[in-house]
């Protein structure tokens, strides 16, 4: 006999969910970024003018932040599984550096798509 | 630095002694092109961020990206982006929706998949950015094969 047994989410169990559909999403999302930019436009041909005719187009910006959003946090939580994997003594202040450093990172970025590139100033 | 805690020890050592053949190799490929594009990553957020922040800078942080190596290094972030999205719906799938699939043999025929279809996913793109690195760096080259320049 099997018994099935209801377990309350905790914020673990949560995330490896979240982990597997931020990962799903990413796949378009993150895909189509790189070929664009990488492959078919080329860092050759990206200087300030470019990001900021992208980030005039409201798309573009809501894009990315949605590819900010996903990718970094994803990443960030891969990276915060591996790191306390391998440091278990440290788990907590591991998870909190981590979190700072994507808060921090995830808003600088944030701003900047938000308020546009400044070419005049260049 | 403290020596590695034992912890991390045996971790790493287990890497290395643990015979888990093709899933093992699957989960350790996808750590390493996870944590390979992660640290891609914050360096792009952050120069990327430059564009508002300190506007001039912004074409000496480009010009890094157009070095040779650099992208070498983007050709290998082309193949861990792809190969890690693969391996990532191959695990997302078996464990949302077919968890009863995760078997040895099923495990190790779909890592082989995974990777097969990522290097047939990569290698136009990397071909195609291996060309334009050549064009720019290395036209020489490119003319003396007779590939234009």
């Amino acid at each position: 006999m099997t018994v099935r047994t209801e377990l309350q989410p905790t914020f673990e169990t949560v995330a490896w969910r979240w982990m597997r559909y931020s990962g799903i999403l990413l796949i378009p999302l993150a895909w189509i970024h790189v070929l664009i930019q990488d492959v078919l436009v080329g860092v050759h041909r990206i200087d300030i003018d470019y990001v900021a005719m992208r980030w005039a187009n409201i798309g573009w910006q809501v894009y990315d932040i949605l590819l900010l959003a996903f990718a970094f946090a994803h990443g960030m939580y891969g990276l915060r599984q591996v790191a306390v994997e391998h440091f278990p003594k440290a788990r907590r202040w591991l998870s909190v550096v981590i979190f700072l450093l994507w808060i921090v990172v995830s808003i600088i970025g944030a701003v900047a798509i938000i308020a546009g590139a400044r070419p005049e100033l260049a | 630095m403290a020596a590695p805690s034992s912890a991390t020890r045996t971790t790493l050592t287990g890497y290395a002694l643990y015979k888990g053949r093709e899933g093992q190799y699957a989960f350790m490929l996808h750590r390493l092109t996870g944590l390979g594009t992660l640290l891609f990553l914050i360096i792009h957020i952050l120069d990327t961020s430059t564009v508002y922040f300190f506007p001039s800078l912004y074409e000496e942080a480009i010009a890094i990206y157009r070095h040779p190596l650099f992208m070498m290094g983007e050709i290998a972030l082309v193949f861990s982006v792809i190969y890690h999205g693969v391996n990532g719906l191959r695990i997302a799938i078996l464990d949302l929706w077919a968890p009863s699939k995760w078997t040895i043999n099923f495990s190790r025929n779909t890592v082989r998949g995974t990777l097969f279809l990522s290097l047939i996913l990569w290698a136009p793109a990397g071909a195609w950015m291996f060309y334009t690195m050549l064009q720019h760096s290395f036209p020489d080259i490119l003319r003396s094969i007779g590939l234009g320049g």
